[in-house]
């Protein structure tokens, strides 16, 4: 499977894979995003099968890069992980057909309970 | 609204540890000791701004040393292979998920900024408009490390005010 990974964070974005990795899920092909833009254009040249991405990015906000997907009726399975854990930015990323919502900081543990049944 | 109403140090302290737990001391051997001196003398710090319904700053500051140390930790190489850009980004990675987490501590309607990281004392720039409300200071392996939360003194007359 190829997995998208968008964090303005060039360590975030490192610590993802290590986790995914950490998590047993070192075997996909990943690519990487390093603002919203970035992520709504590879989300759509690359096909992933899977979107990690942070809310707080530059040129476009993880929850827009969504909204943006599901507006252009692409439907890939997508998610957050994120510092920020509000309960309305859990409602709005739910409402725009988020698939999972991952609170920074996160451990290997969390990533298979939350990838297991997307990446089997 | 006072915020230490809302985020007391010892929340500020459970998302500490779990920064700890989680990046910089997964074995737990080394945590963050506190030590309570407000006075300490940094080297480098980072912070992000919150708005809307609370105006204020979350500051994360170090020693060079531990900064370094803090690098090694979240990118899994020694700390004499770390450089400037590592350092850099990963301070205000930290700035960012502890200012993530108390965000969603506040009232609802704030906005998180992306982080802002200096190499320079926290004591260099900051904060005209406000004032230091509540901190956690500690020592890491000897190195010291600070999250303080600054509030805007325009919101905190408010407060007095009302």
């Amino acid at each position: 499977m190829k997995i998208l990974i968008a964090d303005d964070s060039r360590v975030m974005r490192q610590i993802v894979t290590r986790t995914l990795r950490q998590a047993g899920f070192g075997d996909h092909d990943l690519v990487e995003a390093a603002d919203g833009q970035q992520a709504a254009d590879l989300a759509v040249s690359e096909k992933p099968d899977l979107v990690i991405s942070d809310w707080n990015m530059p040129e476009m906000t993880g929850i827009d890069v969504l909204r943006k997907l599901r507006a252009a009726g692409n439907d890939v399975k997508f998610g957050f992980v994120t510092s920020e854990c509000t309960p309305e930015m859990q409602q709005a990323a739910e409402a725009a057909g988020s698939a999972f919502f991952i609170v920074k900081p996160f451990t290997a543990e969390r990533f298979d309970e939350v990838f297991s049944p997307i990446l089997g | 609204m006072s915020v230490e109403t809302v985020v007391k140090e010892g929340d500020l302290a459970e998302m500490v540890e779990q920064v700890w737990v989680s990046y910089l001391d997964p074995e737990g051997i080394s945590p963050l000791i506190t030590t309570g001196d407000e006075n300490q003398p940094t080297e480098v710090h980072s912070s992000v701004s919150i708005t809307g319904s609370w105006h204020g700053h979350l500051v994360y500051a170090s020693s060079t040393q531990a900064a370094k140390r803090a690098a090694a930790a979240f990118l899994a190489m020694e700390p004499e292979e770390v450089g400037q850009e590592d350092i850099s980004d990963v301070l205000g990675e930290l700035a960012n998920i502890v200012g993530g987490n108390v965000k969603a501590m506040l009232p609802a309607g704030c906005f998180l900024s992306l982080p802002t990281v200096v190499m320079a004392p926290q004591t260099a720039s900051y904060f005209p408009a406000a004032e230091r409300i509540s901190g956690l200071y500690g020592v890491w392996d000897g190195e010291s490390v600070s999250i303080s939360m600054w509030q805007s003194s325009s919101d905190l007359q408010k407060g007095e005010a009302a």
